[in-house]
């Protein structure tokens, strides 16, 4: 009973649903005032992602007669619902260990894709030719960013193996870092510390991946025939994948925690996706355009996914 | 909360360009004001949009002739409620240099109301931020007056 509510409490309030909202909408806000600045321009406000979503939510909802209704209109829904599980299970470190149970990183495998079938779901039911398109084009990008992920998983995994820890356990991982300092500052782990700073964009779409849903070829791609509420949805999932993926690469790189009191921590927390944030999402996209497909496809597999392969076969050897 | 939130929307309007047969200068002029860091429309929570399903603000360029009238009425009616247009130039308005011209009939509002009409031929980028900036308050006024609105 204890174990329903704590789970409860998790989707809907602490790690995944209110919070990581919160942080969510104001990351993105972030994201787009420090790029409006670098580019010396004024920018939006800070609550500008916010005032975006309210904006929609006042928006007639247009659905295509070609459409397929249902899974047109369950798509977002789909996508937000399993972003919120997912923040859910990402550990904060020193205030939150994710929910018990659930702490694994194969669950991480499966709950992470689950934004990108939902864009896929929405691109292929919205019945447009660039929907499908923005389909096809996020499908195949997403078999090219999950390998540096798996392989970056699997390093650190091995790692915490060899110290005598279980396996895939997340709380595992958090607790190896509490003893040994943090991957990051473990050499062997360099490699996949970079090729998961690299999955950051890449499975947000931000820079030089932005290939599916690029405005000036296939107008914004899955999204094409949303309105309304739906896209509103549809951007509140884009806000909490955001602080999904930059939570997961805290937890396996730098969990620490700063000691003290549990709101330094959380601060020290937010403060760190903060930095990951700039340096991964938003000085990357200042500073490139974008690739082809083919181009960003094989960029993940020429350099990315054997940066990380060479950190698991270092932690093979040397465990 | 929803006097607050109608206060709020009209803080994020998504422009979006509608070229109804025009010579493309001004179509020059509003990708110079959005695109360009110089005139950061950014600022006034501003984003240019490629779906006309995401749009809030229809800026419409050009005289609407005969030839893409009916595309280009399609294309409006794609854009959800509530929505505000622009006139950018002359020929929205008047026709322009097209006038009388045997590739159209009337102007622009004989099919689309024109909430705001930017004049110039073309208009300069600012001239076509303050009509964006008072399209807002049009927006406000609908929202308030519950005219345009779902509820």
């Amino acid at each position: 009973m204890s174990n329903i509510l704590e789970a409860t409490f998790a989707v809907l309030i602490f790690p995944g649903g209110a919070f990581a909202l919160a942080l969510g909408l104001f990351l993105k806000g972030v994201d787009r005032k420090v790029l409006a600045r670098l580019q010396r321009r004024v920018g939006p406000t800070l609550i500008q992602p916010l005032l975006d979503i309210l904006k929609l939510s006042i928006k007639e909802t247009l659905i295509p007669k070609t459409a397929n209704e249902l899974a047109f209109r369950m798509a977002p829904v789909l996508g937000l619902a399993g972003v919120l599980v997912t923040a859910a299970i990402m550990p904060v470190g020193g205030v939150w260990s994710g929910v018990t149970g659930l702490g694994d990183i194969l669950v991480l495998l499966y709950l992470l894709p689950i934004p990108a079938m939902a864009l896929m779901l929405a691109g292929c039911s919205s019945s447009s030719p660039y929907g499908a398109l923005g389909f096809s084009r996020e499908m195949a990008l997403m078999f090219a960013y999950e390998m540096p992920l798996i392989a970056t998983f699997l390093a650190v995994a091995v790692r915490v193996g060899g110290a005598g820890g279980s396996l895939f356990s997340l709380d595992a991982i958090m607790a190896y870092q509490f003893l040994h300092g943090p991957m990051l500052l473990d050499p062997v782990m360099i490699p996949a510390a970079l090729a998961l700073i690299i999955f950051i964009p890449g499975t947000m779409g931000s820079g030089l991946f932005d290939i599916p849903e690029a405005e000036p070829e296939v107008i914004e791609g899955p999204l094409l025939e949303y309105s309304g509420p739906l896209l509103a949805t549809f951007h509140l999932m884009s806000a909490v994948k955001l602080v999904v993926v930059l939570e997961l690469a805290v937890a396996l790189l730098w969990p620490n925690p700063l000691g003290g009191s549990v709101l330094v921590n959380l601060a020290w927390h937010v403060f760190k996706c903060l930095v990951l944030l700039l340096v991964s999402v938003t000085c990357f996209r200042a500073a490139t355009g974008r690739l082809r497909l083919d181009q960003g496809f094989a960029f993940f597999f020429k350099y990315t996914t054997p940066m990380a392969l060479v950190s698991l076969g270092l932690a093979t050897i040397l465990r | 909360m929803l006097k607050l939130i109608q206060k709020l929307v009209p803080r994020s309007p998504w422009i979006y360009r509608l070229n109804a047969g025009s010579c493309n200068g001004c179509d020059v002029e509003m990708a110079t004001t959005a695109l360009i860091p110089r005139y950061d429309v950014e600022r006034i929570g501003c984003k240019y949009c490629g779906s006309p399903r995401h749009a809030d603000l229809v800026l419409i360029s050009g005289p609407l002739n005969l030839r893409v009238r009916e595309k280009v009425l399609r294309v409006f009616n794609e854009i959800p409620h509530p929505k505000v247009t622009i006139g950018v130039g002359a020929c929205p308005a008047s026709g322009g240099c097209f006038r009388e011209g045997y590739s159209l009939e009337e102007p622009v509002d004989q099919y689309i109301p024109l909430d705001v009409i930017v004049p110039g031929c073309p208009p300069r980028p600012q001239a076509i931020i303050e009509g964006v900036v008072k399209a807002l308050d049009v927006w406000r006024k609908r929202l308030e007056e519950d005219t345009c609105c779902r509820f």
